[in-house]
């Protein structure tokens, strides 16, 4: 995309994340071109969309089209898609014995589609499989954040229910590592947002004679905050320039860890107002728990890139001048 | 000369040249063993023309981008033949001269520089003055042939070595603050100058103190315009936060890789050992973008300030690891490779002290960054 499409995209973009959720996103994103334009230009389609969905608190199908933007699967019918359960990085599905077991996640709009994608282990390789969203349990999730709109799936489908295909064996961790610049840009997003609306509140309260934005520690706190988010959108960055999936995990887990640290602060310098429903900053909050534990929760992916590390002893020499 | 094909023949070359550029004394070195390895290192690589790419002909470069000379410090740091430190002086003290020096001394002093043939300090922060760099005291007064200099400096780094000095004074009423300074460009071996290098708690005296009774310095040695010693000042920071900052980058990346090796299995935690890896990957993300940004010509300003606080913060991080996984070497070992682990870690209590303290980095991002108003 050149840079006047992207200005134009980018506007439009906007326009349907502020006034849209959910569904009727879904159409206005149709619309708008916004799949065409994750053909031609992932990064800036992912980039945009998830940042903006972030910073709105939209939510919208669109992660169902990244994960299924990478998985080969010719003709491929527009289908639901089944995500990896919450925190977990594995395929939703496990072919044994004939059986296909699913656990996983869903959003709002798969009950909408007749057939779901599962993507299942099956002994060493990988496959995707069509199954029939009616033979799946599908479990609306409440929860820590009601509005993102999950479902819980579970299902066991015996043979000939489902219409399955090989994957090669890239296809699954190239998914995931798409998936998770998605949501890590939707973390940054929720990040910013958090810090746009506590620095508002710093400057317009008032105690012992002057705005709370002039005491060192609330200063101090909001600059932290920027810290975090500037270090983990320069990261995002550099995994898509060089599209391996360790940066892509590193970028996630630090972009959940970035927005731990913005609800953190930003929560304080809001203080009592931010902890009431008559400011929106506890969706937010509530938003970035959850982002956070898709694809791959910070903690988890921290840990398994430390004893990584620790096994290999070295420390690749990734983002390169 | 475009980075990937510099690249290659950098990498070629320090191979060939490992055994010269190596000092074989490495972790036993003293501060001036490792000075005097430095000036041999600029002095190879300004011969074999490494040295001089991303500086402009007229101060005796051969042009291209200053990715280049990031990247030569990087791969420098990287096969441990320079310390970062002392090596990086170059990164902040020549762009101040080439873009203040009236153009014949710059053509003069900065190739002497780069060939290290010579030494340069910072002289900047005063006993009492140190965040608060406007308060500067050290006194230049006019003369019949040019500014006599009265004062005293401190942490002035690599003053003892040092051949000449870039020197904040004031020339304003004493009140003028950020108005009244000027910078000069001083003789180190001028009548006058007395220095009294300080010992740190790494073991080093890496700092002076500086006094200056009654120095004259010709006016040709005005760096900018009379009164124009803050802008000086602030354009060079910048620099400390870029090119500097990313051969500090490399240094911390081979030094958690060296951890990695050397530490006895069960010793590290492998949630710290991620979590510190994601820093210095995002410290390398964000200083990259910066060294582009200084590529491409922008100007660098406050939003180096975020990149200050990450390499602070990443030093920090990565030595409260080695000292987690090597304790026994740091806290009880007298060997070459314990010491300087030990130094290593006490250098870096100073990470976010030296060159603008953290707190004045958040104050400097809370008011310029995030809008916040004056703090006072």
């Amino acid at each position: 995309m050149d840079p006047a499409d992207r200005v134009l995209f980018e506007r439009s973009l906007e326009h349907a994340v502020a006034n849209d959720s959910g569904r009727p996103l879904d159409s206005a994103l149709v619309e708008l071109g916004w799949h065409d334009a994750l053909t031609l230009d992932p990064q800036t389609a992912v980039a945009t969309l998830f940042r903006l969905q972030g910073s709105a608190h939209a939510s919208s199908s669109s992660l169902d089209h990244v994960l299924l933007h990478r998985l080969v699967w010719p003709g491929s019918p527009v289908t639901g898609v089944v995500l990896p359960p919450l925190g977990q990085l594995i395929p939703p599905g496990e072919l044994a014995g004939g059986e296909l077991v699913v656990r996983g996640l869903g959003g709002a709009a798969l009950a909408d589609h007749e057939d779901a994608l599962v993507v299942a282990r099956t002994g060493g390789a990988v496959i995707a499989a069509v199954v029939p969203t009616a033979d799946l349990a599908l479990r609306r999730i409440h929860g820590m954040d009601a509005e993102l709109g999950l479902v819980e799936v579970t299902g066991r489908l015996g043979h000939g229910s489902a219409a399955r295909q090989e994957l090669p064996p890239s296809a699954w961790s190239s998914s995931v590592a798409l998936c998770q610049l998605a949501v890590g840009h939707e973390l940054v997003g929720a990040s910013r947002k958090m810090l746009e609306l506590a620095r508002q509140h710093a400057v317009e309260r008032t105690q012992f004679d002057q705005i709370i934005g002039k005491f060192q520690a609330v200063r101090h706190r909001l600059a932290e905050t920027l810290v975090a988010v500037e270090a983990a959108d320069a990261l995002l960055g550099a995994a898509w320039e060089d599209g391996s999936p360790t940066t892509a995990a590193v970028a996630k887990a630090l972009a959940g860890r970035a927005a731990r640290t913005a609800a953190r602060h930003c929560q304080q310098v809001l203080a009592g107002i931010g902890f009431t429903t008559e400011h929106e900053f506890h969706h937010y909050v509530r938003r970035v728990l959850v982002l956070d534990a898709l694809f791959g929760a910070s903690r988890a992916l921290t840990k398994e890139l430390g004893v990584e590390l620790l096994t290999t002893q070295r420390l690749p020499a990734l983002v390169p001048l | 000369m475009e980075l990937a094909e510099f690249r290659l023949a950098l990498d070629s070359w320090l191979d060939e040249n490992e055994s010269r550029l190596t000092d074989d004394r490495r972790a036993a070195a003293t501060l001036d063993e490792q000075m005097a390895h430095l000036a041999t290192v600029k002095r190879l690589t300004y011969e074999a023309g490494f040295m001089r790419w991303g500086w402009p002909p007229r101060v005796g470069g051969l042009g291209g981008s200053t990715l280049l000379r990031a990247y030569l410090g990087e791969a420098l740091t990287a096969r441990d033949m320079v310390e970062p430190g002392i090596y990086s002086m170059t990164e902040v003290l020549a762009p101040t001269m080439i873009d203040y020096a009236t153009p014949e001394l710059a053509a003069t002093m900065v190739p002497r520089l780069l060939r290290g043939d010579e030494t340069w300090c910072q002289g900047f922060s005063e006993p009492g003055t140190g965040s608060n760099l406007a308060s500067l005291s050290c006194r230049a007064t006019r003369t019949a042939g040019g500014w006599r200099v009265t004062g005293q400096k401190v942490w002035t780094s690599l003053a003892q070595f040092a051949d000449r000095c870039v020197l904040l004074t004031r020339t304003g009423t004493p009140d003028s603050a950020h108005k009244g300074i000027t910078a000069l460009f001083v003789d180190m071996e001028s009548p006058g100058i007395t220095v009294r290098p300080i010992e740190t708690m790494h073991g080093a005296a890496e700092f002076s103190e500086v006094f200056f009774d009654d120095v004259d310095v010709p006016f040709d040695r005005t760096l900018g315009k009379e009164g124009q010693g803050w802008a000086v000042a602030m354009d060079l920071l910048p620099y400390e936060r870029s090119t500097a900052l990313w051969h500090r980058a490399a240094f911390l990346h081979r030094r958690l890789e060296r951890l990695l090796l050397a530490a006895p299995p069960g010793a590290l935690d492998p949630a710290a050992v991620g979590e510190v890896a994601q820093l210095l990957y995002a410290l390398r993300a964000r200083s990259r973008n910066t060294q582009r940004r200084l590529a491409g010509g922008e100007h660098l300003g406050p939003e180096t300030s975020i990149d200050k606080v990450l390499v602070a913060t990443a030093e920090q991080a990565v030595f409260d690891l080695v000292a987690d996984g090597l304790s026994t070497d740091i806290l009880m070992e007298d060997d070459p490779t314990s010491e300087r682990w030990r130094r290593e870690f006490l250098y870096s209590r100073a990470a976010t002290i030296y060159g603008g303290t953290g707190e004045i980095q958040r104050n400097i991002i809370a008011r310029r960054l995030l809008d916040l108003g004056p703090d006072r």
